[in-house]
């Protein structure tokens, strides 16, 4: 059982840099969120960086095969795509979702796009 | 202005009944005209006429109004027995009423306590934490949010993440 403590700690760390305007904040929460092999680290991660919406945070959670909507838990890949959709300006969300429909390497990563690019134009 | 002559002064002195009609009566004493015939004294050596609006309790008057009030006294002290039994009752119904009310009160801080855990349970399990953490929490996110060292920041949630990955 995790401490609450620390539950409460690592929650408040991530929403500090989800609105820290650094940029070095978004590749903290690339490096140590999404990469945790814990699956509610992975998961406020990635709503973090869809929350700050520029083009930075949105191009971790979109592009990388295994992060935000392309991850291999169902939970963390759903959870990224209700936030995206939740999104009140999906102007920047929606480019980079058309850039990796068109141009990513990764079958996989683009039939994702395709998918949540659908989802957010009838939202 | 009054002579004061020696020859003036003896005839007024022992020829009394010559000079009594003229003499100023301004005496409010009902015995002067028997005692000193209202001749000798001219100033007013009872009472001055100037208090006689204000009521004056002497002689017979002040002898009847102090037998009028020792025929009163015993029912003036019966009245008075009575409103003190009185007050007494009235002291001891509060007192009974407020016991009684303190007891009611007792009774009813029971359910609000119940209700005080409820909501402390509520909040409990709606936050997945006490209170008692979250106001004794460590690293808060506006501390965080406001951070400039970002190696400091990395380190904090590199550690923070190992710390919850070695828990599961």
């Amino acid at each position: 059982m995790v401490d609450k403590k620390i539950v409460k700690d690592v929650t408040n760390i991530i929403e500090g840099l989800g609105m820290n305007e650094n940029p070095e904040s978004i590749s903290i929460l690339e490096d140590v969120g999404t990469n945790s092999k814990v699956d509610a680290i992975r998961e406020m991660t990635s709503r973090a960086l869809v929350r700050k919406n520029v083009h930075d945070s949105l191009k971790v959670v979109i592009t990388n095969k295994g992060k935000g909507i392309n991850d291999m838990s169902t939970v963390v890949a759903m959870s990224t795509i209700n936030e995206l959709l939740s999104l009140n300006d999906k102007s920047e969300a929606m480019k980079i979702l058309e850039d990796t429909v068109e141009m990513h390497s990764d079958e996989e990563v683009r039939d994702n796009a395709r998918s949540v690019k659908a989802l957010m134009a009838l939202s | 202005m009054a002579n004061l002559s020696i020859p003036a002064i003896r005839e007024r002195l022992f020829n009394t009944s010559k000079h009594e009609v003229s003499t100023q009566r301004n005496s409010s004493n009902p015995f002067a005209a028997s005692s000193f015939k209202g001749n000798v004294l001219t100033a007013d050596v009872f009472e001055s006429s100037k208090k006689a609006d204000q009521p004056s309790f002497t002689g017979k008057l002040k002898a009847s109004a102090l037998v009028g009030s020792i025929s009163g006294i015993g029912e003036k002290f019966h009245n008075i027995i009575e409103s003190a039994i009185a007050f007494g009752n009235r002291m001891k119904e509060n007192v009974v009423n407020g016991w009684n009310k303190l007891n009611e009160m007792e009774i009813s801080f029971a359910p609000a306590k119940e209700k005080a855990i409820s909501i402390y349970n509520s909040v409990k399990d709606t936050l997945g934490t006490s209170i008692t953490d979250l106001v004794s929490s460590g690293i808060s996110s506006k501390s965080i949010a406001k951070m400039e060292d970002m190696s400091m920041a990395r380190q904090i949630m590199s550690d923070n993440v190992a710390a919850w990955e070695a828990a599961v």
